[in-house]
């Protein structure tokens, strides 16, 4: 199965083809509509006007449609990566216990508690390999919140990948981590997902680390695209009509 | 300015209850005999009871700091006993109680939990001593009742009240909501949770201690009958041994907590 | 070396809290020696005297009068009516009665607790910044024995402060009152105390480099920032003042438990458990009471 997706009429008539394997950044100032997109996405949320498409298929009708239908739902959101901007990991878990949690969706009730108490020796090595993909293979038996900001959203990550995820979705990844951090960890995104394949959408406030590692760019500006396309050929003009502050915004900032 | 309002109007209720009662500051000078009676008392809390004080003790009595132990065993077993039974049908009750529950299931349950912690450990003991009479059991059931009521209040607003970021990331991967809730949400709550199930068991061992007024073999039971036999120095021995149970389990509670909750 | 061996290795040498673990292996043993080292006997319960004795109470001793003598009328109205005369002979005056004294005494204690959790809190004994290392240590010692004198209010349960009270003051309010109103004095301190320390550091020590004293700092700032919390922990107190008022009566004290122990010395049941039944209902309402309280002053946050 190879994720494709197509949304349509986020917040104003955005129209959307985002091709199976392509790595993608979503930029803009906050309050554009990044998350939104992002969620729509994901299924976690449904456009009220329009649709968003996965493989042809629309998720609010899923929603609605017969039980066999839901069960596609809950099948396509746990093979879908989501890294949340606040890591929304469980802070007195060890980090296992978190990174195992990725797999609940696919796995009865009874699998997923054992799992949890005690992960079997699969699930242990899989986890491991994971964690040292993600560079923190040492702090596997650790308590989660006696890791790093950083290391805590590569946590996120590993429990991401552990879903066997065909896509990826992240939001705001580094918005709470120092620069020289956040760039290590894009770049360790982007490299997780070209290597294994999958679809990444990633929304990032920072235009220059999106431009660095994304060949596609998707510029989001109250709710509208403003450019699409590649990082190289974005024009100044373009970067400022992204930015630019209209009257009442200066009066916030 | 709403708080000054509170304080304002929680004097007036003071003053009224006060009032009310029937109360005279005349009332707080105690009886010729209790002066005298207050006076002994405190003059013995620097010298408590390490023997009988009574000055006729049979002989086959076992010593006195014996029976101390004793009774501070039972009180200490009691407490236990109950506590145990309190989150074992305290804690499903709590997490059926939650928002996160039908409402058709959590409000039977959540009347049934203020039906059970409405009513004092005391006044349940004193039914069930009449329902079933004088056991051990009867003790750890009239504990075990009102403390489960009220760990699963609590239990259920901590539930509530805990960040639902984890619990929504799970669902998010296609999670039942009973499995987002077992690996994102009760994990979560699970330190708070522990923390006030370990000091509900010190209020545990004081109802234990309490209960003992009643009859049950409890550090209350001995108290009692030393104050009525006039003898205070031991009466200190059993208050101070309260005293100690208390700090030693206020200090671990908190040695526990703040590697656990902070 | 294999993954599998990694993970063995990672785990043998996982962060283990020792004390965590040995705290709940302790618990654990407690537990299970209470349970089966024979202080607490289940099979005691099964007895047939005990059943007897329960088919007893329920069929006869807890049945309201009313319902039992059918020849004395009987039905919904009569038991209206024995609910009527319970509530105006023995309820009204419980229920008030408990009601007051809770009221009176969790305002004596919420009282102390007030003036008290300055001077028990560690904040404004601190060296840093509040204080100049020579008068650290008596400022120590003032805090250290308000936590003490807390501890000690509160570890005596109220039920033995009011047995202990009653012999000395004799047989009228007092005793209820003064022993809820240590005991809450004692935990009110202790929780106004942690309410103090949980406050943010940096504006009092801005107000301290301003060279304002202590007291001036605890007008200034420790009340307006902490009194919203401590009203908050007042309530919630309120609440178990209630529960534990209505059983003081049984000292012979008037409220609740007064009526309950003289039903059961008369041997009326259906009574006790009416009486019961209303304290039920006062300490429902003490929590919907406190309730209100809370929500109120959240709001005004």
């Amino acid at each position: 199965m190879a994720h494709s997706f197509a949304a349509a009429a986020v917040l104003r008539g955005i129209d959307l083809r985002i091709g199976a394997g392509e790595l993608l950044a979503v930029v803009g100032p906050s309050g554009a509509g990044k998350t939104t997109l992002l969620r729509i996405l994901s299924g976690a949320l449904f456009p009220a006007r329009g649709r968003a498409l996965v493989d042809g298929q629309c998720l609010a009708d899923l929603l609605q449609g017969s039980r066999e239908q839901r069960r596609q739902l809950r099948a396509h959101r746990s093979r879908l990566g989501f890294v949340h901007q606040d890591h929304a990991l469980v802070p007195n878990l060890r980090v296992v216990q978190n990174v195992v949690a990725g797999r609940f969706g696919q796995r009865g009730l009874w699998r997923a508690l054992r799992s949890l108490v005690r992960p079997d020796q699969g699930d242990s090595e899989e986890v491991l390999r994971v964690l040292e993909r993600v560079g923190i293979g040492a702090k596997m038996f650790h308590r989660t919140d006696t890791l790093s900001g950083g290391q805590q959203q590569r946590v996120a990550i590993a429990r991401a990948l552990f879903q066997h995820p065909t896509a990826l979705l992240a939001d705001e990844p580094v918005a709470s981590v120092d620069p020289a951090r956040a760039r290590a960890l894009v770049q360790l995104l982007v490299a997780v997902a070209a290597e294994i394949g999958l679809t990444l959408v990633v929304s990032l406030h920072d235009l220059g680390l999106a431009r660095e590692f994304f060949p596609r760019l998707v510029g989001l500006r109250e709710g509208g695209v403003i450019f699409d396309g590649c990082g190289a050929d974005l024009a100044q003009s373009e970067v400022d009509a992204l930015y630019l502050l209209d009257g009442h915004d200066q009066g916030q900032a | 300015m709403r708080r000054g309002l509170v304080l304002v109007a929680l004097l007036v209720c003071g003053l009224a209850a006060f009032l009310a009662l029937g109360l005279g500051f005349g009332d707080l000078v105690p009886r010729p005999g209790g002066l005298k009676l207050a006076g002994e008392f405190l003059g013995a809390a620097w010298r408590p009871a390490l023997d009988y004080q009574a000055d006729f003790v049979p002989q086959n009595a076992p010593a006195f700091l014996s029976v101390a132990l004793a009774a501070l065993r039972k009180t200490l077993l009691f407490a236990a006993a109950a506590m145990s039974l309190s989150l074992l049908i305290g804690t499903p009750l709590g997490l059926l109680g939650s928002a996160l529950v039908p409402a058709r299931v959590r409000l039977p349950v959540r009347v049934l939990i203020a039906l059970m912690r409405s009513v004092h450990e005391l006044l349940w003991a004193v039914v069930l001593l009449a329902a079933l009479g004088m056991s051990s059991l009867t003790a750890v059931i009239a504990i075990a009742i009102p403390f489960s009521g009220t760990l699963a209040k609590v239990f259920s607003e901590l539930l509530d009240e805990a960040p639902t970021t984890a619990y929504r990331a799970l669902r998010g991967t296609g999670a039942t909501p009973l499995q987002a809730f077992l690996g994102g949400l009760l994990p979560v709550a699970a330190p708070d949770m522990g923390a006030y199930a370990f000091y509900r068991f010190e209020c545990a061992v004081r109802s234990s201690a309490v209960l003992g007024f009643f009859g049950f073999p409890t550090i209350g039971y001995y108290l009692k009958r030393s104050f009525e036999n006039l003898h205070y120095r031991e009466v200190w021995t059993w208050l101070y041994m309260i005293v100690l149970l208390v700090l030693v389990l206020e200090w671990w509670s908190a040695h526990l907590r703040r590697r656990f909750v902070a | 070396m294999s993954v599998a061996q990694r993970v063995h290795e990672l785990r043998r040498q996982r962060p283990r809290d020792r004390f965590l673990r040995g705290s709940l292996v302790l618990l654990a043993a407690v537990v299970i020696y209470a349970w089966f080292g024979g202080d607490v006997r289940v099979t005691e319960l099964f007895s047939e005297r005990r059943a007897a004795n329960l088919a007893r109470f329920f069929g006869h001793d807890a049945m309201p009068r009313p319902l039992r003598d059918a020849e004395g009328g009987g039905g919904f109205g009569a038991l209206l009516q024995w609910v009527g005369q319970v509530w105006r002979e023995k309820g009204a005056t419980g229920v008030g009665a408990t009601f007051a004294i809770a009221a009176l005494s969790i305002v004596l204690a919420g009282a102390y607790g007030l003036l008290t959790a300055p001077l028990a809190s560690r904040t404004l004994m601190r060296c840093d910044p509040y204080l100049s290392s020579e008068d650290c240590a008596w400022w120590r010692s003032v805090s250290i024995s308000f936590r003490l004198i807390a501890v000690a209010l509160r570890a005596v349960p109220e039920y033995m402060w009011a047995f202990l009270l009653l012999a000395v003051l004799g047989p009228t309010a007092w005793p209820a009152v003064l022993a809820l109103a240590v005991h809450n004095a004692g935990i009110l301190s202790r929780l106004g105390a942690e309410t103090v320390e949980n406050l943010p550091r940096r504006p009092l020590a801005g107000l301290r480099r301003l060279g304002a004293s202590r007291s001036q700092i605890a007008v200034s700032a420790l009340y307006p920032l902490g009194l919203g919390r401590y009203l908050l922990y007042f309530f919630y107190r309120f609440e178990t003042c209630v529960r534990e008022a209505t059983v003081l009566g049984m000292l012979g004290v008037v409220s609740l438990g007064y009526f309950v122990v003289e039903a059961r010395a008369r041997d009326r049941y259906d009574e006790l458990l009416l009486l019961i039944l209303f304290g039920a209902i006062l300490v429902l309402a003490a929590d919907f009471i406190s309730w209100l309280a809370r929500r109120w002053l959240r709001q005004a946050k």
